[in-house]
């Protein structure tokens, strides 16, 4: 009775990666894992196991939360061959209501280092299927991470929280797509072999850029990366020809000056015949001059300009996860109201079953009259004593529903339904017998006629 | 001659051309998709209007300015439903809508009551063409300086370093945009050119002669050599995106004047005040 969610884990906020590699499982290794971790903990009745580059989450279900957790923190140490105390001071606890928040916002990207990065619920998937397959996901985490996923599909429709570019790169490859329409007849040309530059061409290339040259002082250096790249190094001394067909040149040369100057470009752009260029100057110092912005279908950003860009989509996802934080709130009292209501099935099993036993003593106890009737007046009988339980049965059990779910014990309250309707009901329970005394009278617990059966 | 179909259609066009502009300032997208069922709901309205209104005048429902404005809108607005159902280009809603809206609404009030009926010297075969030609090549071109000023606007933000934030914005690229616009005009360019040389060939079967220079005939040329010259400097001249854009506009008030200075000033054959 009366089991709860947990989840015990380290994440990108309170371990550094140092700590986090050493506990984290890869794919493969999953679900013997949790076949181990059942074995080893006997307070556990279901687990998952998350495991990606910014958590190690388990998530599972006791009716002791807390030894379940402390059972779950020494399996790790032991498991990933660590000194528990490693990763005490990094791992978090959560039970019940704050566990179910905790994995609703993991799945709704709100708790990733990228809010709103869109990996995570495939990873969360994943790590549902795994405990899935080996066996350790029960009643409450099938509904617990179908839950999560749908809140994370509601944040996704009602909420901008994926879109805008949260880093210099995607900035960059966004712009690239708001001048150009395809990317597949574009020539990306490098000038320099920046990190950045690099990451940016990589993912140009992603999203259909085919053409890559690239151009470098050293000019080793651009052939090493055009091999990584898939692109033709051009000699820095012949650079300014490919200027014709490049569509966006990406800047990261270490240069005391601007390589690019409006006066020469002027009769590059007349070669172009104005078709658009992008230059994105990740240089510093700055490798494009910034006059060039101003010349005819040139769009010139520079590192700060792609910063801004950044900064807007974070504020703009901030913005979001407000709203992704009232969904994920809305589904979680839902999913209390559930577990809740999961409390009460066995009282509600137990009141059902008193109750239709004592109408079949009754019609027991008045077998020989009732044989003596005609067969539709028995049937007519049975009949109403069936509705008459059903509808004492639906009453009850609705007025458990709503005023046991909602009560700070649903168990406690649905324990006392329960003794009072199968006729267990004895003074021990402190709370009640105050309460009929209160009331000034007592309840006759032997004034019943009949006997159970 | 309005119809009980125009006030429908009238009332669909403000709340589409509403949801595009609410959609993209206060960057509500979903606003922007509610607004595209209604604009077709619109133009459903608006097409049961002209056809009855057909009926009634005996051919089609140009009798007069206001029903020549309403048809002009109801093919702008055929025209952004394709592009914008068929190209994702839900940003021209907020460009075009709120002008197809305008004239509409302007059509409606001018709308003198009565029977209105083409005379019977003009009732021919050639009407409609020459007619339709005309007026969805007028269509085209209100379309293409829509996508101009589109152009325009996501251009000058871009370069201002504040691109086009509608996070969430099904965003047509600069390119997209240039390319629509150089299409459109194209087509807009073979429609005026048809219509001219329909209206060449009525004139010389109904009055014997080609070509008259009444005002309608003498600023058809003139744009028409206006959209030549705005074509020509892009194949030749390789002139494209904001000085094509910025140039479209200017040859569309060029156009828009004539429509309208003609139509409310100079009517000749074509000034349409039969009624």
């Amino acid at each position: 009775m009366d089991e709860k969610l947990l989840i015990a884990g380290i994440n990108h906020r309170t371990a550094p990666v140092a700590v986090r590699e050493r506990l984290a499982y890869g794919d493969g290794e999953i679900v013997a894992t949790l076949g181990r971790l059942k074995d080893r903990s006997p307070a556990l009745a279901e687990a998952a196991l998350i495991s990606t580059c910014n958590r190690v989450e388990i998530v599972g279900v006791a009716k002791d939360p807390a030894r379940a957790i402390d059972e779950v923190v020494s399996f790790l140490a032991a498991d990933r061959e660590v000194d528990a105390a490693l990763f005490a001071g990094a791992l978090y606890r959560f039970e019940g209501r704050d566990a179910v928040h905790h994995l609703f916002r993991v799945g709704a990207s709100l708790d990733s280092m990228v809010v709103g990065e869109p990996q995570i619920l495939g990873q969360l998937k994943l790590s549902y299927g795994y405990a899935a397959e080996a066996g350790t996901a029960g009643l409450v985490l099938h509904r617990a991470f179908h839950r999560a996923f749908s809140v994370a599909k509601r944040v996704r429709k009602a909420t901008l929280i994926g879109r805008g570019s949260v880093s210099v790169s995607s900035a960059a490859v966004r712009l690239a797509g708001q001048i150009f329409d395809a990317l597949s007849d574009k020539t990306v040309m490098l000038m320099g072999a920046g990190q950045m530059a690099e990451l940016t061409a990589r993912q140009l290339h992603a999203i259909g850029a085919e053409t890559l040259l690239v151009t470098s002082r050293t000019f080793d250096h651009a052939v090493a990366l055009a091999r990584t790249l898939g692109g033709t190094a051009v000699p820095f001394e012949n650079h300014r020809p490919y200027l014709k067909i490049a569509d966006i040149v990406i800047g990261s040369l270490s240069a005391a000056r601007p390589v690019l100057e409006p006066n020469d470009f002027e009769a590059i752009l007349r070669e172009r015949r104005y078709r658009p260029i992008f230059l994105i100057d990740l240089g510093v110092p700055r490798n494009f001059d910034e006059q060039l912005n101003a010349m005819e279908n040139v769009y010139l950003y520079d590192i700060d300009d792609l910063g801004a860009v950044v900064a807007e989509s974070v504020g703009e996802r901030a913005r979001e996860a407000d709203k992704a934080e009232a969904i994920v709130a809305e589904a979680l009292a839902s999913f209390m109201r559930w577990m809740d209501g999961l409390d009460l099935v066995p009282a509600i099993k137990d009141i059902r079953v008193s109750i239709e036993q004592l109408r079949d003593s009754e019609l027991e106890r008045h077998r020989a009259w009732l044989a003596g009737l005609e067969p539709a007046e028995r049937q007519r009988i049975e009949a109403l004593t069936r509705t008459l339980v059903n509808k004492l049965l639906h009453r009850v059990l609705a007025g458990l529903r709503s005023t046991g779910a909602g009560s700070p014990d649903p168990a406690y309250t649905a324990e006392i339904a329960r003794r009072l309707l199968c006729g267990e009901l004895s003074p021990e329970i402190p709370a009640l017998a105050g309460t009929t005394a209160d009331l000034g009278f007592e309840l006759d617990f032997e004034s019943d006629d009949e006997e159970e059966p | 001659m309005d119809t009980i179909w125009l006030p429908p259609a009238l009332v669909c066009y403000a709340l589409s051309a509403a949801g595009f502009v609410a959609g993209r300032t206060a960057n509500r997208p979903r606003w922007t998709e509610q607004a595209v069922p209604l604009l077709g709901a619109a133009v459903l309205f608006h097409t049961l209007d002209l056809v009855i209104g057909a009926l009634k005048a005996g051919n089609i429902p140009v009798t007069n300015f206001a029903q020549s404005l309403s048809f002009l809108a109801w093919l702008t607005a055929i025209v952004s439903f394709i592009l914008i159902s068929r190209m994702r280009m839900q940003v021209l809603g907020a460009f075009v809508a709120p002008g197809v809206l305008a004239a509409v609404g302007a059509a409606m009030l001018l709308m003198r009551r009565g029977r209105l009926v083409i005379p019977e010297s003009l009732r021919s075969a050639w009407l409609p063409v020459h007619v339709t030609l005309a007026f969805l090549g007028d269509a085209l071109f209100v379309v293409a300086a829509g996508v101009s000023l589109a152009y325009l606007v996501f251009e000058s933000r871009l370069k201002a370093k504040r691109p086009m934030t509608p996070v969430g914005q099904t965003m047509p690229s600069l390119e997209k945009l240039d390319r629509i616009n150089y299409r459109l005009l194209e087509w807009g360019f073979v429609m005026l050119s048809l219509a001219i040389v329909s209206g060449a060939l009525w004139a010389e079967a109904t009055w014997g002669h080609f070509w008259s220079w009444e005002p309608q005939e003498s600023w058809s040329l003139i744009t028409w050599l206006l959209y030549a010259g705005l074509l020509e400097s892009r194949i030749a001249a390789g002139w494209r995106g904001r000085r094509a854009a910025a140039l479209t506009l200017a040859v569309f008030t060029v156009l828009l004047g004539s429509f309208l200075s003609v139509s409310l000033l100079f009517p000749g054959k074509h000034g349409g005040s039969f009624g």
